[in-house]
């Protein structure tokens, strides 16, 4: 038997350490790292199902070609064959049009790990390419706290256990974080009081001491309506002149703006619990603000973000222990960027003058053409001079998550060739040409780091690759040298490699720095928290060009938004549409990825208000239909305590059904986005769809 | 010395998320349609308050077990430790112990035989903690002597008809808080 420390790459917020036990070279089990602070021994049920997903008889084992897009006539090639065709069709493209910028990637978080940007290097490597900037998940919330603090960052989350008042606002971690919530029940052994906001009632509001339900999109007043009690309780900080910028134009803002009892209306929140919630938060020290992703996920995000930001500077919470404003952060994210840049001076020469990037924000070359990754296929289309001809999909799945299905459909008959990196067959590899499956994190070496927590870590083989398998890192070299050998110096990045050194080429001497260690190899002896102190802003010295928090931001007048934090309503439904539908993710999955791989479930689930319910004639287990503009869905009713009448709610749960979720989605943006993150979120939250019996 | 080993579940702490129930399931390679442990969910709905909150449940190795004392074929045996144990070798399949258990939890296996949590004895001999205490992710979930713990606060489980409750259980909850709700119309609605 023989233990290995794996790391958990999903886009989540717990990043888990794993020690995984081998016999003979067979992975048989997996536990969390009782080292690693964070994870402290425990996994989620999600990740307790490695084992099984690893050898899943439904896993993809060898390259695959399909004869015919979505007829599902697979057929086993060999990654010659598959290395052969793609890497013909690149250079096919290149003479065809003279640059390369037919060849589109759209990658994101299906894994985290470091290494695979191997992907961006790829295609750096053969020159200017088309690329999905951005991101579907977090963008107008970095945005917004960006230009507050001036860098994204939050606190490590075991501060949390300081705080004497937990406000838990339009986030799951009961389903989303589950490592959160030991620290959450130990503040609240420890005397602190837990509110959870939310549109419905979830199984964190279960678990808090009060439960504030607020109308979709309407959090940003919400804030600025507690600011406003503050205010007119004399509960702002008294030193708010020494360390922000702004505030008497935000105060004249609350004075002239807002009013409560709109506030009171609009949010659906009582004005006694405004008052009373308010004097709570401005009289409690510390009291700690998580601010969840599904806030921002509406077209006014960025501005929701910024006024909860705003609300806890005015009450004096920013820096101190305990409290703060809670987002998530890439401060952990500093690596060398080698790989995605195979000009990168460390690839030459290890003395060179070594820099460091944001991995996760991916850096594209100012040749790139960068389209929105959330309107990929609507911006794609219109690339006329030259066309986009090849896709290459890589850690997603854009046709079970993106909105504008009909676009997407659009954008693959205008392709010459669509290739997947995958495990398991899924939406998107049924409109592809080829799949090339790809190594679990239990048979690649990786580096990855937390966006919640500060830890990184090494991620080590525990096992040979399933079948023929390989990692996105060994494809990338493998496209390369069938490149170079059909044409010579036709790709930059590298032919060959070894995974493990390339991947302590990725510590840079700032990672160094901040993870406390002398040399690179040091990280192989266990995962490691960077060096940073518990509580973000704890000086008060913020990174904003003033050098202050601010309340009123030049920045974001430069970009054309409003300098302060302002409340914008959000969409409004139609008649026709009058139901506000929200997707959130569920415990067993995470967007589209496999999990359960037993599930008999061939229908979603459609969470309601009984009262809701009764109005359209829907009882328990009734079939039912929503639709809107852009598709049809049917859907089983399950009507529920803790929804408000003018929401339905879908969970992201492992269905088998036939007709996928997101043909409901259209492709509203967030307001912010662009401005650090290149490309404005995924207003997802801003979807609506009318609903019959059937 | 005889005692009586038995789950306590803190309610406040539970959260329903499964990690127990995986975890028996992967440890034991229980078939996809047994499952020895499982979650119930609860929903307690008051004025401007609401209890809801999970169960997680599996057998409850009872002071006074029904399954032993209807078992034909002698299968069951009650361990010093209070742990009830179901021998696979002796089990005809009668399924007497799958309909006569007021909690469910013997089930009926592919393997025509019955099958039920057996608390893990084979770690606890070595002085490991059961699979699902182990997995739990917030220590609602443990395992005591019961014949120790003070039961201020704590709720034994009680089966729905009195008759049943002879069997003693031996399961404790800690009930949960309550979560105040402060638009209680808009959402009770």
């Amino acid at each position: 038997m023989k233990l290995h420390y794996n790391i958990c790459p999903r886009n989540c917020y717990d990043t888990c350490s794993i020690v995984s036990t081998t016999r003979n070279g067979v992975l048989i089990s997996v536990e969390g790292n009782p080292l690693h602070e964070y994870t402290s021994g425990k996994l989620c049920p999600k990740a307790l199902d490695d084992v099984k997903k690893v050898y899943s008889p439904q896993r993809i084992r060898y390259p695959m070609r399909q004869r015919g897009r979505y007829s599902g006539f697979w057929e086993r090639i060999s990654w010659d064959d598959a290395l052969d065709q793609i890497a013909k069709k690149i250079l096919g493209l290149k003479e065809q049009y003279g640059t390369s910028l037919p060849l589109a990637l759209n990658k994101y978080s299906g894994n985290f790990g470091i290494l695979h940007n191997a992907m961006e290097g790829l295609l750096t490597g053969i020159g200017a390419t088309t690329r999905a900037v951005g991101s579907p998940c977090w963008s107008a919330g970095v945005d917004a706290q960006t230009l507050d603090f001036g860098s994204f960052f939050c606190s490590d989350p075991l501060d949390m256990a300081k705080a004497k008042l937990i406000w838990l606002w339009g986030v799951n971690p009961a389903w989303t974080a589950v490592h959160q919530m030991p620290i959450i029940f130990d503040a609240i052994d420890h005397g602190a009081r837990v509110v959870c906001f939310d549109t419905h009632f979830s199984a964190t509001a279960a678990q808090a001491h009060q439960y504030i339900q607020v109308h979709p999109g309407t959090d940003g007043l919400l804030a600025l309506g507690f600011a406003k009690v503050l205010l007119k309780e004399s509960l702002i900080d008294p030193n708010l002149q020494s360390y922000t910028l702004g505030h008497k134009e935000f105060i004249h803002y609350l004075e002239t703006e807002i009013s409560l009892e709109r506030c009171s209306e609009v949010t659906g929140v009582p004005i006694t619990t405004i008052r009373e919630l308010a004097v709570e938060y401005g009289q409690t020290h510390p009291a700690c603000i998580w601010a969840g992703f599904g806030l921002q996920r509406y077209t006014n995000g960025g501005q929701t973000l910024r006024a909860i930001d705003a609300l806890g500077a005015l009450a004096g919470h920013l820096g101190e222990q305990g409290g703060g404003v809670q987002y998530a952060q890439f401060e952990t994210w500093r690596f060398s960027g080698a790989i995605q840049n195979p000009s990168h001076p460390i690839n030459s020469s290890s003395k060179a003058n070594q820099t460091s990037i944001n991995s996760l924000t991916l850096n594209p070359q100012k040749t790139d053409r960068c389209l929105n990754i959330n309107q990929f296929s609507e911006e794609a289309l219109v690339c006329t001079d030259p066309p986009v001809k090849m896709l290459w999909i890589s850690g997603r799945n854009p046709l079970s998550q993106d909105g504008n299905l009909q676009q997407w459909k659009k954008l693959i008959n205008q392709l010459d060739l669509v290739v997947v990196n995958d495990l398991f067959h899924t939406k998107s590899s049924e409109a592809a040409d080829l799949f090339l499956p790809v190594t679990t994190h239990y048979e690649h070496w990786d580096l990855n780091a937390g966006y919640w927590h500060y830890w990184v870590g090494v991620n080590e083989p525990a096992i040979l690759p399933v079948g023929e398998a390989r990692s996105d890192l060994q494809i990338a070299w493998d496209v390369s040298s069938r490149l170079n050998t059909l044409a010579p110096g036709s790709c930059t990045f590298p032919t060959s490699g070894n995974e493990k050194e390339t991947l302590l080429r990725e510590l840079s001497p700032k990672m160094l720095e901040l993870l406390g260690l002398e040399k690179p190899e040091d990280i192989l002896k266990g995962p490691i928290r960077a060096k940073f102190p518990r509580t973000s802003w704890k000086n008060r010295t913020f990174a904003t060009p003033s050098g202050r928090y601010e309340f009123f931001s030049t920045q974001a007048a430069n970009a054309h938004l409003a300098p302060l934090p302002i409340f914008v309503p959000p969409l409004a439904p139609s008649t026709n549409t009058p139901l506000r539908l929200l997707t959130p993710h569920h415990y067993s999955t995470i967007n589209s990825q496999v999990y359960t791989l037993d599930t008999n479930k061939t229908q979603y689930v459609l969470h309601l208000s009984p009262e809701l319910a009764q109005r359209y004639c829907l009882v328990s287990g009734d079939r039912a239909q929503i639709w809107n503009e852009l598709g049809v869905l049917n859907v089983i009713i399950e009507p529920e305590f803790g929804f408000s009448t003018d929401v339905v709610v879908i969970f992201q749960e492992q269905f088998d059904a036939n007709s996928p979720l997101n043909c409901l989605l259209g492709t509203p943006s967030t307001d912010m986005g662009h401005l650090f993150l290149g490309a404005r979120g995924f207003a997802l939250n801003e979807t609506f769809v009318n609903l019959k019996k059937l | 010395m005889a005692k009586q080993l038995g789950f306590v579940l803190d309610a406040n702490c539970c959260l329903g998320c499964g990690a127990c129930v995986k975890a028996c399931q992967n440890h034991h390679q229980l078939a996809p349609s047994v499952s020895w442990r499982q979650i119930r969910k609860v929903e307690k709905l008051s004025n401007n308050h609401v209890q809801k909150f999970y169960l997680s449940t599996a057998c409850n190795h009872c002071g006074n077990p029904e399954c032993l004392r209807v078992c034909p074929s002698g299968a069951y045996a009650k361990r010093r430790d209070g742990i009830v144990l179901h021998r696979s070798e002796k089990c005809t399949g009668c399924k007497s112990c799958v309909a006569s258990c007021p909690f469910g939890a013997p089930q009926f296996d592919p393997t025509n035989k019955a099958s039920k949590c057996q608390l893990c004895y084979d770690r606890l001999d070595l002085g490991m903690p059961p699979v699902c205490v182990q997995a739990c992710l917030t220590g609602a979930l443990v395992l005591k002597e019961l014949d120790n713990i003070s039961e201020n606060q704590l709720l034994r489980l009680t089966a729905p008809r009195p008759s049943l409750r002879l069997t003693r259980p031996s399961v404790f909850y800690k009930l949960p808080r309550a979560t105040k709700l402060s638009n209680p119309n808009q959402i009770m609605d």
